[in-house]
């Protein structure tokens, strides 16, 4: 298994490796929308604080989100649609590994390539601007390794199981921006969480959009500490990893009857 | 000479549109999903916009209200790009890379101008009608009423905004000739324009010199809706149209840049 992975992620790696510039294009639109988030609150942060954010407050969150976000995105809906509609789908199926695998090795692929950019970018942001820098602290570093996994596990869930509604309707992609949309807010994209009124925060919380990226990027900027808050914001996560992944077995054995009774 | 061949050029394009237009009847479910999707966008931007304006009264001096009309502006350029410009690129990049811009080439047509409109998706062209309804709701909840010289100095700031948004179009089409792999270069211009959401003195020094001077994205937005609610005098609309202008003129030699690698690469 280890074997097939090494194969399918040097495979994802040369591909995206082809198409450097398209990369690069979606990493910035990746980091537009935290940029310019940033700027807005900066001016309304203005020399005083937001809800206890001060400027250099919201420049930590948001250069956490533009790095969470990126390792925990999934497109694998769009790659699902179009492997659904156009029948792409097929030779994967008849491959002895499930098309699954080979969606996760290029989630991997493509991470390690744009995370690393931002992060590196960060650094170098870090040398000359004091407000983004984060205090040396390798046992917050751990728990956010841990949750951001978690949360870049879930979100592939979300986007494949999402992409799978493609056996039934035309319009699953619509189906996931909507979920971008909604998650804008609850996932804390466009703020923390702690700016929302408080009922909205408390939905981002109960439902699983609090763990997709907002909980890690406060793991990182230390905004949640304490370990009952930590094990409280793990728990979220892999309650919710496994929701999703039952919605997946779900959908993937309904659809897959389906799609067979279509194409036979 | 020069009055026959835009005329030519018109009559081709007619053509097309009417084709497209055919072709779009057919599909009129697709006109509810892209009226939904553009309400679902606008109630995210006006949702934003009221969770900034939970924590502040103003944001780079202009209230709630004035940066709906803003958001309104905004809409209706979006419709504006996504009916007449979006369609057309993807092809276009396809096209370089295949070879297939020879035929485009040889019609005795202004490649520039063949190239950008031949493809129509009229149905975000309702963007337009929301995003001006948008606009001027937020006017009447501002309690203003836009003076005809103020109406026309919209009208042609707005004009000179789309002329704008175009020129930055032109742009990213002619990279497509330097990075052929590129089909997805609209995500650039995506990405950019993204700024255009907020007025441009809500941004911090650098980034608005950015948008004013560099990509000039302020014209695209910011100065239409000063110039309807009254915040800048009308006489800004000259600028405006002269920004458009110089913008315009610098795409095209881009694009004629361009081209001409084009014709280098297959030669």
């Amino acid at each position: 298994m280890i074997k097939r992975y090494a194969a399918l992620i040097r495979n994802a790696w040369l591909v995206d490796l082809q198409y450097r510039a398209s990369i690069v294009l979606w990493l910035l639109w990746g980091v537009t929308e935290p940029a310019i988030a940033l700027g807005i609150w900066w001016a309304i942060a203005g020399d005083g604080s937001v809800a206890g954010y001060a400027r250099a407050d919201f420049a930590r969150y948001f250069f956490a989100v533009m790095l969470i976000n990126q390792l925990t995105i999934a497109w694998d809906s769009w790659y699902l649609d179009r492997w659904i509609r156009e029948g792409e789908l097929n030779y994967r199926l008849a491959r002895p590994l499930h098309p699954a695998h080979e969606a996760v090795a290029e989630n991997i692929a493509y991470k390690a390539r744009t995370a690393s950019v931002i992060l590196v970018v960060w650094l170098v942001v870090a040398v000359a601007w004091p407000a983004v820098r984060l205090p040396f602290d390798p046992g917050r570093w751990a728990v956010t390794a841990v949750a951001v996994l978690l949360a870049a596990a879930m979100r592939f869930f979300i986007s494949f199981t999402t992409g799978l509604l493609a056996f039934w309707t035309t319009r699953a992609t619509a189906i996931m921006d909507l979920h971008a949309g909604v998650s804008l807010f609850l996932a804390g994209r466009i703020a923390p969480l702690a700016l929302l009124p408080p009922a909205v925060a408390g939905v981002a919380g109960v439902l699983w959009f609090r763990s997709m990226l907002a909980f890690p990027v406060d793991v990182l900027t230390g905004a949640v500490h304490g370990t009952d808050a930590i094990v409280r914001g793990l728990a979220a996560q892999l309650v919710w990893l496994g929701v999703w992944v039952g919605a997946y077995r779900l959908a993937w054995i309904r659809g897959l009857r389906r799609y067979g009774a279509v194409g036979g | 000479m020069t009055l026959r061949i835009p005329h030519s050029a018109f009559r081709i394009l007619a053509a097309f549109w009417r084709l497209n237009l055919a072709e779009e009847l057919q599909y009129r479910a697709n006109f509810v999903a892209s009226v939904l999707g553009t309400l679902f966008y606008m109630a995210t931007a006006l949702l934003t916009l009221a969770l900034f304006f939970h924590h502040t009264t103003s944001l780079g001096g202009w209230n709630y209200w004035e940066i709906v009309v803003l958001l309104g502006v905004f809409n209706a350029l979006t419709g504006v790009i996504e009916a007449v410009l979006r369609p057309g690129i993807g092809q276009l990049a396809g096209e370089v890379r295949s070879g297939e811009l020879d035929l485009v080439l040889v019609k005795p047509v202004d490649a520039q101008g063949f190239v950008s409109f031949r493809r129509l998706d009229v149905w975000r062209f309702t963007d337009v009608v929301l995003g001006l309804g948008l606009a001027g709701y937020a006017l009447f909840r501002l309690g203003h009423t836009p003076s005809l010289a103020q109406l026309s100095a919209f009208g042609l700031s707005l004009a000179a905004a789309a002329v704008v948004v175009y020129a930055i179009w032109v742009v990213l089409m002619s990279l497509a000739f330097w990075f052929v792999s590129v089909e997805n270069i609209a995500v650039l211009f995506d990405a950019v324009y993204e700024g255009a959401r907020y007025p441009v003195t809500a941004y911090p020094g650098a980034l608005r010199f950015l948008f004013v001077y560099l990509i000039p994205i302020a014209w695209t937005t910011t100065i239409p809706a000063s110039a309807l609610t009254g915040r800048l005098r009308p006489e800004i609309a000259l600028v405006a149209a002269g920004v458009a202008g110089v913008a315009f003129a610098l795409a095209r030699a881009l694009w004629r840049a361009a081209l001409r690698r084009y014709s280098g690469a297959s030669g």
